[in-house]
């Protein structure tokens, strides 16, 4: 933190002195620096929505599996729980241009091949696909540890009192669970601002900066540049963006519980 | 009609199997669908780390190997330095993981009952989770090599412990929160200290959250890769830092990395499965509560 005052880097021979809120008026000026964050945007929006998705609708599926609900949530846990070193040989192995089982698939289907992680284009796609597979189990059982925990009696009131499938799951069991989904999308909103090993390993960031997110270029700034206090400064803005979008989540989560738990008694009442 | 219950609207009520929604079929498939799509690249892994090279990279790909080569195992044990990755990373996780529990339950007890610190001591404690640890990683590079403990046990376990004690604090003060003050109460009215209530009492009933805990905080040193790779110079080579060196070799050995995937992925995945009640606690970090 107090790094991120100073001109520190490791090449220069002068001792680093205070130079205030220099490095985050370059931070202002730094393109390199806007285009990370968009990635990280671009790439945290992308792979929540999906994963809050496809997660939500496995765990009501999963919730609705008569046998075996615990063994099936646990294997489908297998990617949540295995390193990233793992997970991006394992990626590295399906994404090959020739061998690669999924350019095999695309060449059954008759759809044009991809280079994946080495095109400008594809690349942060690949690694959105890569954090889809990875964390979307994670939601599932976090998900459907949500839903085994809400009072069924409501649920069944609801369908007794004649509401379609649709309307409980709108009205009733989203409303009921949205503090688990609050706290899934800001544990996965806090992976996305944290994701490096995997990009470290699968892109490098590139080809050129075209995935370079907020950690990446944290990283480039101090490990290739050396220049530390700007480094620490551009960690520091990432912290904040987290914080300040997780209070914005739990906010959003929170505040309407009052109506739609009057919209509940409505339907209800209906 | 008039035998048949309608809703308000005149609709039949749906039969007890239909009236969820979406119908059963559609169920299984989605599951189906999911189960093959998150299992394949580990089935992939698997197949590939008991594959010949002939087939490593195969066009079209061999989705079922020709015949168990389970020399790539001995390869990547023997020559690639897998058994000292299975070693070190197995002394790394487990020091780092005894250490926090130890360390971490105790401060979390201390936050729980005596509100030490007050509230920010304990939501500062939480901010470390959420820092990116390449933030802090240049720092801790620096700390390190100036008392010149780069690539030593030490310095990665410690290092470690800077993760495990505060996610171990956290996941415990909320588990102890939970249960009532009054067992222990009662503990020392009836002549026990508090550090005797503490461990004959309140731990003996706090073992669903010490297992989920514990379970966590032994995946996240087993598989951290960040300082890993940033505090290892070639003597202390845990396995998620043996896996991207080997990567990056021109000519890629896929059936041993394959091979060393498999052997890094087994105890973790073994544990999960072991434990897996316990899972949810650890994932949320506590703020869902179960088992």
């Amino acid at each position: 933190m107090r790094l991120s005052f100073t001109n520190e880097a490791l090449l220069s021979v002068a001792p680093s002195r205070f130079i205030g809120l220099k490095n985050y008026a370059d931070l202002l000026h730094d393109s390199l620096f806007w285009s990370s964050l968009l990635i990280t945007l671009v790439f945290a929006a992308s792979v929540i929505t999906i994963q809050l998705g496809v997660g939500l609708a496995l765990a009501l599926a999963l919730d609705r599996l008569p046998r075996f609900q615990q063994v099936i949530a646990t294997v489908l846990l297998i990617p949540s729980i295995l390193s990233p070193s793992v997970v991006s040989f394992q990626w590295r192995a399906l994404f090959e241009y020739d061998s690669g089982v999924l350019n095999y698939v695309l060449r059954l289907l008759h759809l044009p091949v991809q280079t994946w992680t080495a095109s400008p284009k594809g690349a942060l796609w690949s690694l959105v696909l890569v954090d889809f597979w990875q964390w979307t189990p994670f939601m599932v059982l976090l998900l459907f540890a949500g839903l085994k925990s809400l009072p069924h009696s409501v649920l069944e009131a609801a369908r007794i009192d004649g509401s379609s499938g649709g309307q409980v799951l709108l009205f009733q069991t989203l409303p009921l669970l949205r503090r688990v989904i609050a706290v899934a999308v800001i544990l996965r909103l806090i992976g996305a601002f944290k994701l490096f090993d995997i990009i470290y390993m699968l892109t490098g960031g590139g080809p050129g900066t075209a995935t370079e997110s907020l950690p990446f270029y944290t990283y480039v700034q101090g490990f290739r540049y050396f220049t530390v206090g700007y480094s620490a400064a551009l960690s520091f803005v990432t912290l904040i963006l987290i914080t300040v979008l997780a209070r914005v989540i739990l906010g959003y989560m929170e505040r309407p519980i009052g109506r739609s738990l009057k919209a509940a008694v409505d339907v209800k009442a209906a | 009609m008039a035998t048949q219950a309608t809703t308000r609207r005149g609709r039949p009520l749906a039969t007890p199997v239909a009236r969820r929604g979406a119908p059963q079929v559609a169920v299984y498939l989605g599951l189906t669908l999911a189960l093959v799509f998150f299992l394949f690249p580990v089935y992939w892994m698997l197949s590939t780390s008991i594959k010949p090279p002939i087939e490593w990279l195969h066009n079209p790909p061999v989705f079922f190997p020709s015949q168990l080569y389970f020399r790539n195992y001995t390869d990547a044990l023997f020559d690639q330095g897998g058994l000292k990755g299975l070693v070190d990373s197995a002394i790394v996780s487990v020091t780092a993981t005894v250490i926090g529990m130890a360390i971490g339950t105790f401060a979390a007890y201390s936050l729980a009952r005596f509100k030490t610190g007050g509230t920010n001591l304990s939501f500062f404690i939480l901010s470390v989770l959420f820092m990116p640890p390449v933030a802090i990683a240049i720092p801790m590079f620096l700390f390190w090599s100036t008392l010149g403990l780069v690539d030593t046990y030490v310095a990665l376990i410690v290092q470690y412990l800077l993760f495990t004690v505060p996610f171990v604090t956290w996941v415990m003060k909320s588990f102890f929160e939970d249960i009532s003050p009054a067992m222990e109460e009662s503990a020392l009215v009836n002549g026990a200290g508090r550090l005797r209530a503490f461990w004959e009492v309140v731990l003996p009933n706090a073992r669903p959250a010490l297992v989920a805990t514990t379970l966590f905080a032994f995946i996240f040193t087993w598989n951290e890769f960040t300082f890993a790779v940033l505090l290892s110079r070639g003597r202390v080579t845990t396995l998620p830092f043996i896996l991207p060196t080997l990567m990056e070799s021109h000519y890629i050995l896929w059936g041993d990395i394959a091979a060393i995937a498999a052997i890094g992925a087994l105890p973790v995945v073994i544990v999960a499965f072991a434990l897996q009640r316990y899972l949810v606690r650890g994932l949320s970090f506590g703020a869902i509560k179960s088992t």
